[in-house]
């Protein structure tokens, strides 16, 4: 039987431009490798990553015979890379998820309140808690802002259960009310701390950065998020559903208010994880899912691929971008991701025609 | 497929909406539900498909206990035509119709070819299969409701409920889509507002007034004018429309 595929161009060429975006995010990563502050000659750069990538097999260390080449390649760039695509993925996926969850285009990860929760645990463990000895100090920060966001994303769901069934509505109305409360204790903490230092580091942790990956962190975030995504990517049946509304939901065989505090928890878990080791980066969970369903309807099947590599994609581009905008200058990626973010946003709003994934 | 739904009770805060209501449909049978609005007719309707628990009573389809069943296999042998079906984000026809299916599928189970058949199927009996990939916002009022009818259609239920289907519709579509439902040689019970369309097409008729059913039994037996001017407190006289042979009803004389 013949079947028409429904998005115009797109549909003919979805696999096709899936191939592409896996190709252009691994030679985006190539390329982010290969550039910084530090100028190594390309060659080299390749060099060393076929040394890292074949395990030894190919290209080499010694031959380019700097040894701080090499560190600032595998131990700088590499996990920043990896760091970038795994957040760029894990902030799509939780954008979109939220966005079902709660039936609204409109909606981040940060929606229930995540962001604020985590910008207090950081600060408290910033400003309060672990002092400044410098290992410590960031796992401290890392550990806070995990628990920030998770005590909040508990609260909100709990605030929304009040009474009866958790609507979407009263999700987001919990999320206002208990980010607010816990913004004004952020500010309550940071006006009795008395130090500028640790003040200063509250804010360019709530930029958001790529600066602290390391290898040692990666292999959670890469569980956390490849899991996350795992999971998702084989519930477009529920997502799909989930857009109709409860009503409808329910006459289809689906409980709505199981599966999105299922998925509340588990999006609040990711997003959780990534705030802790990279702070709140923002727009990329609203925009990204958004340009994906102007691209290939609102489909989840179709959507939540493409919506994870475009993620990955343009985290990695931003993280370029932070490096080489201005020289000798590693920009918050937050402030980037903003930047680009909020024109594309408005243009997509007054653009003709877009219906929120038509 | 039968419907046994008895001496249902809900109540939504303080006020009792139903009140010892009991509504049958039998095997084949098209039932309507008439009455005026506010009189309950939704959520009875409602307490039917599991949207509201009601407070006390019991649904039976055949021998599944609708209340103490799970809405997945309630919903392989219901389906529901409800009145809102807006929404926020923006679905093809196709994939709106293929949603239909969700009901009779496992979490990871992927489409087969047996379901595009059943759509392609729904599709036709709905007349859209020129609609398949437009965009499900972009349609009409009546053409959104015949893709919510196709929906489910393609769910493949024993019993049908319908509330209000015909709403904002014009003649032609109120038409289109009721046939299309009887067509189906399904159990139907749907909210019907028009008379008229309520004695063409139901086998039963149940009125409801103030949370109660206030008559039953055939449309000739229950649409008299006593009883149309005590549920919607309007001065009705019937005859036999002598186009149809049916009974119309000429209101405020």
């Amino acid at each position: 039987m013949q079947r028409q595929e429904s998005r115009g161009v797109t549909g003919y060429f979805y696999y096709p431009i899936i191939l592409l975006l896996l190709f252009l995010i691994a030679v985006s990563a190539v390329y982010s490798v290969s550039i910084g502050q530090v100028h190594i000659p390309f060659g080299k750069s390749m060099n060393i990553l076929l040394h890292v990538l074949t395990n030894g097999k190919l290209g080499s260390s010694s031959a380019v015979g700097n040894e701080s080449y090499f560190n600032i390649i595998y131990q700088i760039r590499m996990p920043r890379v990896i760091f970038a695509l795994l957040i760029g993925i894990g902030l799509s996926l939780c954008g979109t998820v939220m966005q079902a969850v709660v039936q609204n285009p409109l909606a981040d990860p940060y929606i229930i309140g995540i962001s604020s929760g985590a910008s207090l645990g950081a600060t408290v463990a910033i400003l309060i808690g672990f002092g400044s000895s410098a290992l410590f100090a960031n796992f401290g920060v890392a550990f806070g802002a995990f628990a920030g966001a998770v005590v909040t994303s508990a609260a909100v769901l709990l605030l929304s259960s009040i009474g009866g069934k958790a609507t979407s509505v009263k999700l987001v109305l919990s999320g206002v009310v208990v980010g607010a409360f816990c913004s004004s204790l952020s500010s309550l903490v940071i006006y009795f701390a008395n130090n500028a230092e640790g003040v200063q580091q509250v804010a360019f942790w709530s930029m958001g950065s790529l600066a602290p990956s390391s290898w040692e962190k990666v292999p959670i975030l890469a569980i956390v998020v490849l899991l996350g995504s795992g999971i998702f990517l084989f519930q477009h049946r529920v997502l799909n559903t989930m857009l109709l509304g409860d009503e409808s939901a329910v006459t289809l065989g689906i409980n709505l208010s199981v599966f999105r505090k299922t998925y509340m928890v588990l999006a609040a878990l990711i997003t959780g994880t990534m705030v802790a080791y990279s702070g709140t980066i923002g727009f990329v969970g609203l925009i990204v899912p958004h340009i994906c369903r102007g691209l290939f309807g609102a489909d989840h099947r179709r959507l939540m691929p493409a919506t994870l590599l475009l993620g990955g994609l343009f985290l990695i581009w931003a993280d370029i971008l932070s490096r080489i905008l201005i020289p000798n200058v590693d920009l918050p990626i937050g402030i980037i991701t903003s930047v680009i973010g909020s024109p594309l946003f408005i243009y997509m709003i007054v653009k003709k025609g877009y219906n929120f994934g038509g | 497929m039968e419907l046994a739904a008895k001496e249902l009770h809900v109540r939504r805060g303080k006020k009792e909406i139903i009140k010892n209501a009991s509504v049958f449909v039998k095997n084949k049978q098209f039932v309507g539900l008439i009455g005026p609005n506010g009189c309950g007719k939704s959520t009875l309707l409602k307490s039917i498909y599991k949207s509201l628990t009601p407070q006390s009573g019991s649904v039976f389809l055949n021998d599944l206990d609708v209340l103490k069943s799970s809405e997945k296999k309630v919903s392989q042998r219901l389906g529901v035509v409800g009145q809102f079906n807006e929404m926020s984000f923006d679905l093809t026809v196709e994939q709106m119709v293929l949603l239909g299916r969700t009901p009779h599928k496992k979490l990871l189970e992927p489409d087969q070819s047996d379901d595009y058949e059943i759509v392609e199927e729904a599709l036709r009996r709905t007349r859209l299969q020129d609609y398949r990939s437009r965009s499900y916002q972009s349609l009409s009022g009546g053409e959104k409701q015949r893709v919510i009818l196709a929906r489910t259609i393609a769910q493949q239920p024993q019993l049908m409920i319908l509330d209000e289907p015909t709403n904002h519709l014009d003649i032609r579509y109120q038409f289109e889509i009721l046939s299309c439902v009887k067509q189906l040689g399904i159990s139907v019970l749907a909210a019907l507002h028009d008379l008229e369309l309520a004695v063409m097409y139901c086998d039963y008729i149940y009125a409801v007034k103030d949370g109660e059913i206030y008559a039953h039994g055939k449309p000739e037996d229950v649409l008299t004018p006593e009883t149309v001017e005590a549920l919607y407190q309007i001065k009705c006289q019937t005859f036999i429309n002598p186009v149809t042979k049916h009974i119309g009803f000429a209101y405020g004389i």
